[in-house]
């Protein structure tokens, strides 16, 4: 059997796979998208030096380059795991067939390294090498000190791979190695101990004793050989994917008492909360609350409010407009039974929107504390706010009614376009640049206070006027119904 | 209970299900048999208004099922696993559809206990989320989810078929009861003839979207059907 054989149904896999051909516009997109980024990092990768020398000419650009390497290793760990799958579910119908397991285990290997996530490297490592290593330290040094370099990508690699199989909780990890790093900055930048100093020392060894790069090797080689005896031991259908913990049933007690909707809203709450796609989505949502650190001082020193109320309606909405492009997808599933039981159409559509306002909500009391950084920015998140609940919250709603794509819960999110078509692409710029381009006008012609009550007003209609609006909805509900149960069938 | 007119829905120019007339009415269980794609799924699918017929309609208790929504209060089912919610332990599935009958988790625990040898403690205090169960489990749970709201009007697709032979006689025995003491209108389709004429009042026959047969369970519809299919 050859790892070619293997290798080649995945191949056939990827452009077979369900959704595949359904939008080859979005395919070519994708494509494009990816070229761009890859050809960024290797412009990135082949100006740096220059820049380096540009910038900081009195110091020494390499000890610049390797003291940032030992964030880039940590960094990338962080990376793989939100962005690296197992390939241990591609395995299982080869498990029963007459193939030996010494096959299927370099399958596995060979398969999880065959990811951009891998190829990156080389284009951040060899331009800079080139033209900075090789005329200081000459060549052997220079090709050493890449294969140091790259044993440790590989390092990383199979040490996620390893991390993500004994499933250690991944939430936990991952924050644990964020604060890591965030520690290791912290302490660098209070000048209490230098690991950036330590990281460039580490690698100028290296460079001065070339073959001080076999060290690296030896730790990659460590760590494939510890993955590989896990995968040996661990080659049933069950240990592949160890997910053994005992599952609890959960009750809401508050919820309980809003009757069916609370019901409705503690079925969309379970669904996040024990779904791998919809958890990684709100999660991902969540942390762009803290974008506000990021994006709120830049525009305050400008005093550009267009700008700052944008970003206010992305705190404020991340969440409906990520979970809502989804809205009725995520249950594609079991819709079917939706639409029998016991309960009517216009309960149900209310407590999407009731959910939608109990989060925003809460985004947005916690937003609040970025009226700390500037006391403008409570009225704009105020009327983001408004906005988001009185009308994104419906435009959604009415958006997600033309989706009959069914949605795969089981697997992540991150570059998941599974159901993702042109309609979502459309719904996320109709509800952002809308109303900020309006806000902008406003500002513009008639003055700060006029923006913020002119983007509040239909906020503030959409929230008085709900009922009726909730009734519309579930009429345009209704006409489409047979074609979403239609769609959400054909998996 | 159920009063279909000139019904039709086609794929394609085929007739998935033609039927110009049918009554079913309180206290009648249903057998419905037929070849596979007959349009046994598709005609439940109408009745459920999960799919939208191209002509004709369908009146539950008089009232159109495409105009209001009044039936879904006293009509449960189960076809397949698009009916339960994966994620949910059955606890919490049961609660959440009684919640929906206006049924406290009292009442939902009193309802399982009645049912406690149905289920065969496989399927209640496990620890697991619907998805983790057997396909036959999980086909358990939906039935009895179904019965929950104490409907009028039960369907069932194809119980037998997941079901180990133990809960198959048990829930032939339940169907009996319950049409006879609840006067409940059950359809059931099945490929089993031998459960189907026996729990069956009414057997009716379905080829390529039409009713080609509607006769008295018992015996003798055993005895015609097993013409029928031999022929086929």
């Amino acid at each position: 059997m050859n790892l070619s054989v293997f290798l080649n149904h995945q191949w056939l896999n990827f452009w077979r796979a369900r959704n595949a051909n359904k939008s080859l516009a979005i395919q070519i997109i994708l494509g494009i998208f990816y070229f761009l980024i890859f050809v960024e990092i290797a412009a990135i990768g082949i100006v740096l030096p220059f820049l380096l020398k540009e910038k900081m000419p009195k110091t020494n650009p390499i000890s610049i380059y390797t003291s940032y390497l030992i964030y880039y290793f940590l960094i990338g760990l962080l990376a793989r795991f939100q962005l690296q799958e197992l390939p241990s579910l591609s395995i299982q119908p080869y498990l029963s067939q007459n193939i030996q397991r010494k096959y299927m285990l370099r399958f596995l290997n060979t398969r999880s390294l065959v990811h951009y996530i891998n190829f990156l490297p080389l284009f951040v490592f060899i331009p800079f090498i080139i033209v900075v290593v090789v005329p200081s330290y000459g060549p052997i040094a220079a090709i050493c000190f890449f294969i140091a370099l790259f044993s440790l990508v590989l390092n990383n690699h199979f040490l996620n791979m390893y991390i993500k199989r004994k499933t250690i909780n991944n939430a936990w990890f991952f924050f644990a190695v964020l604060i890591f790093i965030a520690a290791l900055k912290g302490l660098d930048y209070l000048k209490i101990l230098s690991f950036e100093k330590a990281s460039s020392s580490l690698f100028t060894t290296i460079l001065n004793y070339p073959i001080l790069c076999l060290i690296p090797v030896a730790m990659a080689i460590l760590v494939f050989i510890v993955n590989n005896q896990y995968l040996k031991s661990h080659l049933y259908i069950e240990e592949l994917i160890s997910e053994n913990k005992k599952k609890e049933s959960k009750n809401f007690t508050f919820l309980n008492r809003l009757g069916d909707i609370g019901e409705m809203i503690a079925l969309d709450l379970k669904l996040i909360f024990r779904n791998k796609r919809p958890k990684s989505l709100v999660v991902l949502s969540g942390v762009l609350l803290l974008y506000g650190f990021l994006f709120y001082p830049k525009y305050l020193a400008t005093s550009n409010f267009s700008a700052l109320f944008f970003f206010a309606l992305l705190i404020t909405g991340i969440f409906i407009s990520n979970y809502g492009q989804f809205l009725f997808s995520w249950q594609s599933s079991h819709f079917d039974g939706m639409m029998t039981y016991n309960t009517n159409m216009h309960q149900y559509i209310k407590a999407k929107f009731s959910l939608f306002l109990t989060v925003c909500s809460l985004q947005f009391l916690i937003a609040s504390f970025y009226g700390l950084m500037s006391w403008r920015l409570l009225p704009l998140q105020l009327a983001a706010y408004l906005y988001s609940v009185g009308v994104n919250s419906f435009v959604t709603i009415y958006v997600s009614t033309f989706n009959y794509r069914y949605l795969d819960l089981r697997k992540s999110a991150s570059m998941n376009f599974q159901g993702i078509g042109a309609m979502q692409w459309l719904q996320s710029l109709l509800i952002t640049f809308g109303p900020a381009l309006v806000f902008y006008l406003l500002d513009h012609f008639a003055g700060f206070w006029y923006a913020v009550l002119g983007v509040s007003l239909p906020g503030i209609a959409g929230l008085v006027f709900h009922e009726s609006i909730i009734f519309w909805l579930v009429s345009q509900f209704k006409i489409r119904k047979y074609k979403i149960l239609e769609g959400f069938r054909e998996r | 209970m159920i009063k279909i007119t000139n019904l039709r829905k086609s794929y394609n120019g085929i007739d998935a299900v033609n039927i110009g007339h049918l009554e079913l009415h309180p206290g009648e269980v249903i057998g419905l048999v037929g070849n596979n794609g007959a349009g046994k799924t598709t005609l439940f699918r109408l009745i459920l208004d999960l799919i939208r017929c191209n002509e004709g309609e369908i009146l539950s208790k008089g009232n159109s099922i495409t105009q209001s929504e009044d039936w879904k209060s006293y009509t449960a089912a189960y076809i397949d696993e698009g009916f339960l919610i994966d994620y949910l332990t059955p606890e919490e599935f049961f609660y959440f559809v009684g919640k929906l009958n206006q049924l406290s988790k009292a009442d939902v625990d009193d309802f399982l206990s009645s049912y406690r040898v149905f289920f065969d403690e496989a399927i209640l205090n496990k620890g697991k989320y619907i998805r983790d169960f057997s396909k036959g489990n999980q086909f358990k749970i939906g039935i009895i989810a179904a019965l929950l709201g104490n409907p009028e009007l039960l369907i069932l697709d194809e119980p037998f078929a997941n079901l180990d032979p133990s809960t198959q006689l048990r829930l032939v025995d339940m169907i009996k009861t319950m049409a006879m003491e609840r006067k409940m209108c059950i359809i059931v389709s099945s490929h089993d003839i031998n459960h189907v004429s026996e729990v069956s009042s009414r057997i009716l026959l379905m080829e390529k979207g039409s009713i080609i047969k509607d006769i008295i369970g018992g015996e003798s519809a055993y005895a015609e059907m097993v013409d029928y299919f031999k022929i086929r």
